[in-house]
């Protein structure tokens, strides 16, 4: 007997296919995507008695052709040899619409199963089945689940199992069009089967016929059946004349629904009429005229909180996790031992990887409320409630909420619009998203606009920036859907499905599957562009310096260091615990905190002139250091590529450290952020260092300042978003032109203002 | 008759020149279906985009609508038909013809 078998999954959206993969594979998934297109594809492996099952999960689709491209991919995977059983998940609460593919599966005449999901909804609805009568109709057999419940999957593997070993003796479905149809379909399969085309021996000239009768483009395109094209027009059109049926595209489906309802007359009795369900009164609400907008914005507050508020705490963890994780290979790996490869592994690498995977509860906890989201049914309410306002810009209301992740970090938000069916509408949703200011670049707005703004400007001119980035998003969409992504809109179709109470383990699962890639990404791209940025940032170092730093800090040693006599007297005047005591001896300089200590008294002459040196000390070492780093960066290949890009930058105001900083920032934007600082040799930065924004005061005028913002806001976020862009697109094009047209757009912005605000004077004077 | 007319997705672009078919007077569409109210699809205009895709799913001569919720702002209009909330857009919607109405 055979062992190995495999079975294709295939159902209606929200028919509860993917709990039932999900419950039959459990953890054993591979999840991935169609060669060409954006469909997800799934597979899983498991054991069912002594065979080995592969199961495919096939797109959700409501037909058999070729207007989606999952249908495309249904399609595909079916004409493929080697499926062996179709496992057909029904809804059972609306049975007519969900047979409805099942007629045309069981065309194919591969054995196949029924699976009526949600039989404990049909039966709530007073909807009573007549399996026997069913199981002879379709010719298979049919078991009766409910959602994901254990209970029902323990028949349905029973069923399955019995299914497969007896797959020879299955039966065929007794499915009739009426003798007018029939015979025109007959016709046909008579003629491909005189065409004896090898590729498809396996599937039945009928199922061929049936589809090229109704001009089925899936079909139509297929060249082997050019031969018999001729044979379809005249059958058409002896269909049109003699039986009064006009539209060819349309008239099978009328004859399929005629078929389901009359089986389903047969088989299929309504006990109870239909009554408002608890889920039409909850939409009574959320898709309201007047409450549904400002639900659907409380909704997503409330999405952010969790996202940003409760995350927060466990990305401190992992903040420290790494930065314990770094000390520890410091302190295991001494410093005389190849100390370039060891700081490149803790500062560049473990820094690096560590600076991205910080997110990573961010990203889960998001993933999670979208998985809410999803699995309840809203996010199609939030579709709809959004749309009107969404395509007065050329995008439609699925593209809101990836916009407004996008505010979080663009990764996600790219990943988010997944949900968007129409791949124009989609690609531009993607193309636009980077626009939105992410986290990202809010340190560099934090550092600049209070080093160029007045206190009471501040608030309005981050939200100025934002607003630009959300103007410039819109305008950009509008753009491009009425050139490159023109022509009248793919048609919008969407099912609002009734909500459902999603369970923890598809919740879990969902969040899993889209972490996942976000760890993968960690692991690779950024990985490698840390050890290339921390390269650039310090190699090749610079052996000869302007001036000879180790000898003017031992100069400022001996000038201004601490004396014993000093120290001494700090010791008896009794304000210091010993500890700062014998620190001071050692370092010879007296540390803030010594100094606020030793202020909270009077302090005598003497005192005052222990601590003025001491300070001098401090910040003469502190100077000379910078400068040599400052020296050192120079040298590198950031601060050479820098000098050499900076005739290019200097028409939108940048000199070559900004233009280094912006080179940096190019595999994620905080980099500028401390690029500059280590440029104008403040040590590592983050944005509260107030001497960095006393630098960017001295040396640049507001008008600088903003253009860095506008720049900063407008090129591309990072190289994970160019990454991300290439996964889901599925071409190395589209990140390129992305990333190309973003450069475009920021420099040509930029441009304008700053040389418009050089011309008018506006905030050209130095502060 | 061909006309130049606006794009339906509401971007302001004018479309290419459009095949604009005028159906008798007083004939009901689904768009005009007011809130609460069901009627039978008496037919599929062939100028409907994708008409293949609105017959799959189900909207063919016979099924029974009935107008649940018009969207904020614009196109939407949610229907129910077989069981089943469906949301589509009223240029779509105008070129499926119901039956009569019964005036209540």
């Amino acid at each position: 007997m055979k062992k190995y078998f495999t079975v294709a999954l295939a159902g209606n959206p929200n028919c509860g296919k993917t709990s039932i993969f999900n419950a039959l594979t459990g953890s054993r998934q591979h999840v991935g995507n169609y060669p060409g297109v954006t469909v997800e594809s799934k597979s899983g492996k498991f054991m069912l008695n002594d065979m080995e099952i592969k199961l495919i999960d096939l797109p959700g689709v409501y037909s058999l052709s070729s207007s989606s491209p999952e249908e495309d991919v249904v399609f595909q995977e079916l004409m493929k040899k080697g499926i062996d059983l179709i496992l057909n998940v029904v809804d059972s609460t609306i049975p007519q619409r969900s047979l409805y593919l099942t007629t045309q599966l069981a065309e194919l005449h591969i054995p196949m199963m029924l699976v009526f999901n949600m039989s404990d909804d049909a039966e709530h609805k007073g909807l009573k089945f007549n399996i026997p009568k069913l199981e002879h109709y379709f010719g298979c057999p049919i078991v009766q689940t409910i959602g994901n419940k254990s209970g029902g999957v323990q028949k349905l593997l029973a069923t399955l199992a019995k299914t497969l070993e007896t797959l020879d003796s299955h039966g065929v479905p007794m499915l009739t069009y009426g003798a007018d149809i029939d015979d025109a379909i007959n016709a046909i399969a008579d003629k491909i089967d005189a065409l004896n085309i090898e590729k498809y021996q396996h599937i039945p000239a009928r199922f061929f016929a049936i589809k090229l009768l109704e001009h089925d483009t899936s079909a139509m395109r297929l060249d082997e059946f050019k031969p018999v094209h001729d044979e379809v027009e005249k059958q058409i059109q002896h269909l049109k004349a003699k039986h009064a049926i006009n539209q060819a595209t349309t008239f099978m489906a009328d004859r399929r629904y005629a078929m389901l309802s009359g089986a389903c007359r047969d088989s299929i009795s309504f006990t109870r009429e239909r009554r408002q369900e608890i889920s039409d009164k909850i939409d009574m609400v959320m898709t309201n005229k007047y409450f549904g907008l400002p639900l659907f914005f409380l909704i997503i507050y409330l999405t952010f909180w969790f996202t940003f508020v409760l995350a927060d705490p466990l990305m401190g963890y992992i903040e420290s996790g790494f930065g314990m994780l770094s000390d520890f290979v410091k302190s295991m790996w001494p410093e005389s031992n190849m100390p370039y490869l060891r700081s490149l592994l803790t500062d560049g690498v473990i820094g690096g990887v560590g600076g991205v995977l910080v997110f990573l509860p961010n990203i889960l906890f998001l993933f999670f409320a979208i998985a809410i989201l999803e699995d309840s049914g809203y996010m199609a309410r939030a579709a709809f409630v959004m749309d009107g306002i969404m395509r007065r810009f050329g995008l439609q209301g699925r593209s809101f909420v990836p916009l407004i992740l996008g505010f979080g970090c663009t990764v996600p938000a790219i990943m988010a619009t997944r949900c968007i069916e129409s791949e124009r509408d989609r690609t531009t949703t993607i193309m636009v998203l980077p626009l939105m200011s992410c986290g990202a670049r809010l340190p560099i707005y934090a550092l600049i606009i209070p080093a160029f703004f007045a206190d009471n400007y501040q608030a309005f001119m981050m939200w100025l920036i934002y607003l630009i980035g959300v103007i410039v998003a819109l305008i950009a969409a509008r753009i491009m859907k009425s050139t490159i992504f023109s022509g009248e809109g793919e048609v919008y179709l969407m099912e609002l499905p009734p909500y459902r109470m999603p369970t923890i383990k598809s919740l879990l699962l969902h969040m899993w599957d889209r972490g996942k890639m976000y760890v993968h990404k960690a692991g690779t791209i950024i990985l490698a562009t840390s050890i290339i940025l921390y390269i650039c940032n310090t190699w090749p170092e610079k052996e000869v310096f302007s001036k000879d730093y180790d000898a003017a800090i031992a100069q400022a040693e001996s000038d201004l260091a601490l004396t014993d006599s000093q120290i001494y007297l700090l010791e008896t005047a009794g304000v210091l615990e010993q500890d700062s005591i014998a620190e001071i001896k050692k370092s010879r300089t007296l540390s803030e905190e010594d100094v606020a200590k030793l202020e909270e008294n009077e302090l005598s002459d003497i005192q005052k002139r222990i601590i003025a040196s001491a300070q001098e000390y401090g910040d003469t070492v502190t100077k000379l250091e910078n400068e040599r780093q400052a020296e050192m960066m120079e040298y590198t290949i950031s601060g050479r590529v820098g000098q050499a890009l900076a005739p290019i930058f200097k028409p939108i105001g940048f000199d070559w450290k900004l233009t280094t900083a912006s080179i940096g920032a190019l595999a994620a934007k905080e980099v500028f952020v401390s690029q500059l600082g280590i440029l104008y040799a403040e040590g590592e930065t983050n944005e509260e260092s107030v001497p960095l924004r006393q630098h960017l005061r001295e040396n640049y005028t507001p008008l600088q300042g903003f253009c860095i913002m506008l720049f900063c806001l407008l090129s591309i976020p990072c190289l994970a978003t160019l990454a991300i862009i290439k996964r889901e697109l599925n071409s190395w094009k589209m990140p390129l032109i992305e990333a190309g047209g973003l450069f475009i757009l920021a420099y040509i912005t930029t441009l304008i203002v700053y040389q418009i605000g050089s011309l008018l004077q506006i905030g050209t004077k130095m502060l | 008759m061909d006309v130049n007319r606006k794009c339906s997705c509401g971007c302001g672009s004018m479309s290419k020149s459009v095949r604009e078919y005028h159906v008798g007077n007083g004939e009901l569409t689904l768009a005009d279906l007011p809130i609460g109210r069901s009627a039978k699809v008496a037919k599929l205009i062939p100028n409907l985009r994708s008409i293949k895709k609105f017959a799959d799913i189900g909207i063919i001569a016979g099924t029974e609508m009935a107008m649940e919720a018009h969207a904020p702002f614009g196109g939407l209009l949610r229907v129910r038909f077989m069981g089943t909330s469906i949301a589509l857009h009223r240029d779509d919607a105008e070129n499926i013809i119901l039956e009569p109405l019964e005036s209540l």
